[in-house]
């Protein structure tokens, strides 16, 4: 189950990544954050979860980005992290959001990246849609 | 010369169990996690989860990854 907090552009995200489950049957849950850190989309139907994940996840993408900054670049604009549970990926979006996603230990990490690089444009044209409402 | 040679395997003891624990530690402490990222400039970088900066994203990707997004 996807929920949105919103409806139009927000509530679009609800079909784009419910098309990026079914094409990447690896994915257990995927979410989008938007430039200002909010969850725009989130597999969770509690408020309080979807409170938590966004939160860590918003901590998540902005510790890479500083991250690159010390390194002297501007961004980081995909992190891949494994853990004993399963994997976490994140992919940036053109506006400076992220579409993340987690899949358990023996995903196709590979695949699932190309099938998120390949929804970015996708996850990109609603929000900018979105913008322009 | 019995004494000594008894001395010297004692410490052989000693030591040989100082580097079991040692090892044993360090085994504890090994990555099983990593990191990856890929930078605007398209080079890449990687964390071990044994180093600080490692753990700080394992730490919260392990979370994310159990409660899920």
């Amino acid at each position: 189950m996807t929920e949105t907090s919103g409806t139009g552009a927000v509530g679009d995200l609800d079909r784009v990544l419910a098309d990026l489950r079914g094409l990447s049957e690896d994915i257990e849950s995927c979410a989008v954050l938007s430039e200002d850190r909010q969850l725009l989309s989130s597999s969770h139907a509690s408020a309080v979860d979807r409170e938590r994940a966004g939160a860590l996840l918003a901590a998540l993408v902005d510790l890479s980005d500083r991250t690159a900054r010390e390194g002297g670049k501007d961004h980081a604009s995909q992190l891949r992290i494994d853990t004993e549970g399963g994997h976490l990926l994140v992919v940036r979006l053109d506006g400076g959001g992220a579409l993340a996603a987690t899949t358990g230990p023996d995903a196709r990490v590979g695949l699932v990246l190309y099938d998120m690089r390949n929804t970015r444009g996708e996850v990109d044209r609603v929000l900018a849609e979105g913008v322009g409402q | 010369m019995k004494k000594l040679l008894r001395r010297l395997v004692l410490l052989g003891a000693i030591a040989g169990g100082i580097y079991a624990v040692r090892a044993y530690l360090r085994g504890e402490a090994s990555a099983t996690e990593s990191v990856q990222m890929v930078l605007d400039d398209g080079s890449t970088r990687s964390l071990a989860s044994n180093t600080a900066e490692g753990r700080e994203f394992a730490d919260m990707a392990r979370r994310i990854v159990e409660i899920g997004l």
